[in-house]
């Protein structure tokens, strides 16, 4: 994959084609076997459909990129949802208004990303022990802070934050996702901090040796995370308009899987965002296009554990012959 | 010295060996043939493709040439580690392949281990182990676990899984490197025994002296070539290094850019926990000063230190005359930077191209705040350039590059940076010939232009080659400060760096 964030003149590299191959595959397949059944998949509602669906988990898989692309992973990003959502949901019920709310519960999952990240970067905690405690303790606030129970019944304009028509039908969820990829495309290849975050990954010894202030940077990606996962939360409990304690369980595992199969290396520092994005829209046009077959959802499941091995395995490829 | 007997069949054989990486040839055509009861010393440079023949004959690497024939049996090309070890080669590394918390006989019979299908048998394991102990005589209990051992012991058990795995080669790398002199010689009259048994020995040391008192014969390698096969007897020192260089070894007269009074770095009463103790430096502009001293002495933890990698525990370290603080960030700020004896490891991000690796610590220069790629790249290309990078190519990953042109890349990206004050810590380290002369001209340059220069190095030749100062540590203490004024030796400054070694071993007192 990638060792880079696109550049200009940059050439294509063969993890990169395999990603596009991969999911034109996945399309030309699914136009392919609807059409056998007498459907269409590529109408303006399908995509739209896969966009929208998508789009909590493609921000959520930003933060998740970033963490990883810092040789790190942040498991707690569903449970952040969750809470999130219930604490939002709490506020705006206690007649807090809307911006307001917002900036709250964003402000609480950057508290919980700087935990992480405090503990991971500066405590020395290995990340998957760390963000697995934080995510059973946001977790448990989003039970504890409701007693349990789901919110419902929220103001009308809560839904216009995912759900207001831009252009056309457009929803403005599609926007952001666009706006916030292309924003972090720049800063992860343009700027320093992204540099910075590629350089750490890819081996933190020179990184630091190099000037890199390695904890500062270590610990921003899982700010960012917890940032873009609480964003995520508002995002669903604007499209529900309702608050489940429950609510983004396994998300983290769905945010990983597109940074994935985008290609974003395990090992740290290797891999570039806009791929995320693809890989999230895959793992959307999955399962889009098998409900549109009515396949039953545990086949859906089974599907995208397979398609996960199946890119991660066509990536290796190109490494085990090269050795 | 044992006579061997001239007819003797080979029991090693490796003809004609070829293998390149990344399109670079590290072995051309190189051979290397040990008769049965011999010992067969293996010398060469860094570099000059001694641990690549090795790896192919353990099975590591694949040839691409050549043939290997063991004890008569030809290793096909693709013969892994399993058929190397099977045909009778035994490799023992400079770093052991021992498993720390098991113990002695577990660690002996490793991968085939005495029982059923499915349960291992202890105890017929540990009475094979003692006769095997015996054999070699190692007196320590089978059950003690290898990571209590200490490093003569440690080899002795590599020697041991090497018999036990009946082994008809037995290669040594660099066996005495961390050896006492006693331990040295129980290792030689070991080494005479399986000679007596049979055992064909590759021996690989830079000990030119010890040589003469092991080896039978000696393959010397240059370039990734055998140049040379000659018996002990019949050679001395001066030839080998010849063989070696392949020249003799010329004196280039130093030319010192030293400005005598431009002070630099100045470094007082500087302690770093218990293992840098009152250390008192200083350095003018355009001077080179040696470190030297024994692995261990505190060296690489004193570059650490002044370049804020360490946090010193009393003392001032101060550079243009204003004291250095913070950690490695502010100091590269302020031009000071460490470049590193591992490079892989701490110098460079091998999995990026040379452009990220050049401007890594210089981003902000290119930064405002979004960064110009196109100036990043014009200017990682001059650097290129201008140090003759090979291949001279910015999007190439840099672990594609050679030893030497890495080195260059970690150059590049302090130049780069403008920076004031180096540290090369062992900058030649596993880097050939040809390379090696490159980088000495660069540093020369670097302080003709007004740069500092704190230089690391084992290879004392190199230090009296490069240096006007040269600073001997022993024990975490400066030992000696030598001028390098044409009178000084290598045998001066060893005696330096034993110093302060047989100090704490036989006296505790100090002399400095």
């Amino acid at each position: 994959m990638s060792s880079q964030a696109p550049s200009r003149g940059k050439r294509w590299e063969m993890g990169e084609l395999s990603l596009y191959a991969g999911a034109l595959g996945i399309i030309a397949l699914f136009t392919l076997v609807c059409r056998f059944y007498g459907r269409n998949f590529l109408t303006l509602t399908n995509i739209q459909n896969i966009i929208t669906q998508s789009s909590i988990i493609a921000v959520i898989a930003i933060g998740s990129s970033l963490v990883i692309l810092a040789g790190g992973i942040d498991l707690s990003v569903g449970s952040v949802v969750g809470m999130v959502g219930i604490f939002g949901g709490l506020l705006l019920k206690g007649g807090t208004p809307l911006w307001a709310a917002c900036l709250l519960s964003l402000l609480a999952g950057t508290v919980f990303g700087a935990l992480n990240g405090y503990l991971v970067s500066y405590g020395k905690v290995p990340a998957f022990i760390a963000t697995l405690g934080s995510m059973q303790i946001a977790r448990g606030l989003a039970l504890l802070l409701n007693l349990g129970k789901p919110i419902s019944r929220f103001p009308s304009e809560l839904g216009l934050i995912m759900n207001a028509k831009v252009v056309g039908r457009m929803p403005v969820s599609v926007l952001y996702v666009f706006v916030l990829y292309f924003f972090m495309a720049v800063v992860m290849s343009r700027t320093r901090f992204g540099r910075h975050i590629y350089a750490f990954g890819g081996n933190p010894n020179a990184a630091r040796l190099s000037g890199v202030r390695v904890r500062r940077v270590e610990m921003s990606a899982y700010v960012l995370s917890g940032l873009f996962a609480a964003l995520g939360g508002i995002m669903l409990l604007s499209r529900l308009s309702y608050a489940d304690p429950n609510a983004g369980n396994g998300y983290e595992l769905n945010a990983i899987a597109a940074a994935v199969i985008g290609g974003i290396s395990l090992a740290g520092g290797r891999g570039s965002i806009p791929n995320t994005l693809v890989g999230a829209l895959i793992l959307g046009s999955l399962t889009c296009g098998l409900q549109i077959l009515n396949v039953p959802v545990y086949y859906q499941t089974i599907v995208t554990g397979v398609v996960i091995i199946a890119a991660v395995y066509v990536d290796k490829r190109g490494e085990r012959r090269a050795e | 010295m044992l006579v061997s007997s001239p007819t003797s069949p080979y029991i090693l054989e490796m003809l004609d060996i070829s293998k390149s990486f990344n399109g670079v040839k590290v072995l051309d055509q190189a051979s290397l043939r040990v008769r049965a009861g011999e010992v067969q010393v293996l010398l060469g440079e860094n570099g000059a493709g001694k641990s690549t023949l090795i790896k192919i004959l353990a099975g590591a690497y694949r040839r691409e040439a050549g043939e290997v024939v063991v004890d008569g049996q030809r290793l096909p090309p693709g013969a892994g580690p399993r058929d190397s070890l099977a045909a009778g080669v035994s490799v023992i590394y400079q770093e052991f392949n021992l498993v720390p918390h098991l113990s002695i006989s577990e660690n002996i019979f490793l991968g085939k281990e005495f029982g059923g299908r499915f349960f291992v048998n202890p105890a017929q394991a540990a009475s094979e182990a003692k006769r095997y102990l015996d054999l070699i005589g190692l007196a320590v209990p089978v059950e003690t676990r290898v990571e209590r051992l200490g490093v003569a012991e440690k080899q002795l058990v590599e020697i041991a899984k090497a018999i036990s795995n009946r082994a008809r080669v037995l290669v040594l790398d660099e066996p005495t490197a961390a050896l006492t002199d006693r331990e040295t010689n129980l290792l030689f009259d070991l080494v005479r025994d399986l000679k007596r048994q049979g055992l064909g020995i590759v021996y690989i040391s830079h000990r030119l002296k010890e040589l003469f008192s092991i080896g039978d014969r000696c393959t010397v390698m240059r370039d990734g070539c055998t140049v040379g096969e000659v018996a002990m007897a019949e050679v001395d020192e001066q030839e080998l290094t010849r063989l070696m260089v392949g020249r003799q070894l010329e004196r280039h007269k130093r030319v010192s850019s030293r400005r005598q009074g431009e002070k630099a770095l100045e470094v007082q009463g500087l302690y770093y926990h218990d293992r840098l103790r009152d250390i008192n430096l200083t350095l003018d502009k355009g001077e080179i000063l040696g470190l030297a001293g024994l692995v261990g002495a505190g060296r690489s933890e004193l570059a650490r230190c002044i370049v804020g990698d360490y946090r010193i525990t009393a003392g001032e370290v101060s550079y243009q005359g204003k004291v250095l603080r913070g950690g490695v960030a502010e100091r590269i700020d302020r031009g000071v930077v460490y470049l590193s004896e591992d490079r892989k490891d701490a110098g460079l991000i091998l999995s990026q191209n040379l452009a990220d690796n050049i401007a890594l610590p210089s981003l902000r220069e290119f930064a405002r705040p979004l960064i110009n790629q196109r100036r990043l790249f014009a200017t990682c290309q001059s650097f290129i350039d201008r140090l003759r990078i090979r291949p001279p190519n910015l999007r190439l990953p840099a672990k594609n590059l050679s030893g030497g042109n890495q080195q260059k890349v970690v150059i590049a990206k302090w130049l780069c940076s403008r920076a004031g004050l180096y540290l090369f810590d062992e900058p030649t380290r596993g880097i050939d010939v040809g390379a090696r002369e490159e980088i000495y001209t660069i540093m020369r340059e670097l302080v003709a232009a007004g740069a500092s220069i704190i230089m690391i190095s084992s290879d004392l030749a190199e230090i009296l080659r490069m240096c006007d100062r040269v600073a001997v540590m022993a024990g975490g203490r400066i030992t000696a400060q030598l001028l390098n004024d044409g009178d000084l030796t290598q045998e001066k400054i060893m005696t330096h760096a034993l110093a302060g070694v047989s100090e704490g071993v036989v006296s505790g007192g100090s002399h400095v």
